[in-house]
């Protein structure tokens, strides 16, 4: 049936948690690529039959006709699948750039995306960047509502000397201390800390 | 009357400018569409943190008690937090609509010059994308982002609600197909 196969991608990206992504199926989208060439094809012969043999579509409507059309909305409806697909993937990969920069992606990540995926993170996350750059802002911290300046955490993964904010801080592993909200959330995002709460 | 003319006078007075960007946050949260943005209320708020953070370091250096300094710093933490989100949601709503936005010339005119900038950008990378993607492996009538096919007379995509599209309007196409290919 023409249609299905387009709308099993759609049901898999949905059957998906929220916010993650799964590896890009280039098996299923080159099987519905191939059916958009199959339909196109179809089309056409049909509108040349019906053309030579000059039969007036608005008046007479015969089997061509509605096959043609059957063929058109097959093709309109295998787009509009393929672009959701595309487009929503796009959504999860901007949100993706709020919270992580383009070169410390994650090679699992990056093994579920395909190369224009790929292409597109680096160019939304940098120019995500640039606004901030332009504001001298860092937009990418301070995602919750500060409680405290302060907090309490642990870090993961040996991270040496580090100049921050307010001091110098070695930040062996699993030291525990307390640092600055802001300083540390980008290695809490980057999974080297983590907050403790008490 | 006249009491109520000095409450509204008070009023004023007391609305300082976290108040109104607390007001612009809260509203920008609230609101599905995107609203003007407040250049200048953002500009003072900009100057305030930066004025504060000085104190800040001033009352660091003149040995103050540490509570006063964290309370200060508080303050500054809370002030920047309500402008980076302030901003942060603007701009997560330009990457959501940034074709609708782009379209309508009163939203665009809503943004500041770096968001429109941003959006631009934004606009350029998602289509490359979407071309790389699908639309170049279309047949050629059927390539535009923003229509279904050629025979559609206005932007029918819809790049917002793909999901939804489980229903196909049948029929609707019935009469310029022919059009299209002849």
């Amino acid at each position: 049936m023409y249609g299905r196969k387009a709308s099993q991608l759609l049901k898999e990206f949905v059957s998906g948690e929220p916010g993650q992504l799964t590896g890009f199926n280039n098996d299923v989208f080159a099987q519905v690529i191939e059916e958009c060439d199959g339909n196109i094809l179809h089309l056409q012969a049909l509108l040349r039959k019906m053309q030579e043999e000059g039969s007036n579509n608005q008046t007479n409507k015969n089997a061509d006709h509605f096959g043609a059309l059957v063929h058109h909305l097959s093709l309109v409806r295998n787009k509009r699948c393929l672009m959701a697909y595309v487009y929503n993937r796009a959504e999860v990969i901007q949100n993706l750039g709020w919270t992580i920069k383009h070169a410390d992606l994650p090679a699992a990540v990056k093994e579920k995306l395909s190369i224009s995926e790929n292409e597109y993170f680096g160019k939304h996350s940098s120019n995500l960047q640039s606004y901030m750059l332009d504001l001298n802002l860092d937009l990418a911290v301070d995602m919750v509502p500060p409680k405290d300046p302060y907090i309490k955490v642990r870090v993961l993964e040996e991270i040496g000397e580090v100049l921050l904010s307010d001091q110098i801080a070695n930040l062996a592993m699993h030291s525990i201390l307390f640092l600055k909200r802001i300083d540390a959330e980008s290695f809490i995002s980057q999974g080297k800390m983590e907050e403790l709460t008490s | 009357m006249e009491s109520e003319g000095t409450d509204d006078y008070e009023t004023l007075i007391s609305t300082t400018d976290a108040d109104l960007l607390k007001r612009s946050w809260r509203n920008e949260k609230a609101a599905p569409e995107i609203l003007q943005f407040q250049s200048s209320l953002v500009q003072r708020s900009r100057e305030q943190i930066q004025l504060m953070e000085e104190t800040v370091e001033e009352l660091i250096a003149n040995d103050e008690d540490p509570l006063t300094v964290s309370l200060y710093q508080m303050d500054i933490d809370r002030t920047l937090f309500l402008l980076r989100s302030y901003l942060r949601t603007r701009l997560q709503k330009i990457e959501k609509f940034m074709f609708h936005i782009q379209k309508a010339e009163d939203l665009w005119a809503r943004l500041s010059r770096q968001e429109q900038k941003f959006a631009k950008q934004s606009i350029e990378d998602l289509k490359t994308h979407l071309e790389q993607s699908v639309l170049s492996k279309l047949p050629d009538r059927y390539q535009s982002h923003l229509k279904q096919s050629v025979i559609s007379e206005e932007a029918d995509m819809g790049i917002f609600f793909y999901l939804n599209c489980t229903y196909i309007q049948i029929c609707m196409f019935a009469n310029n197909l022919i059009s299209m290919f002849s």
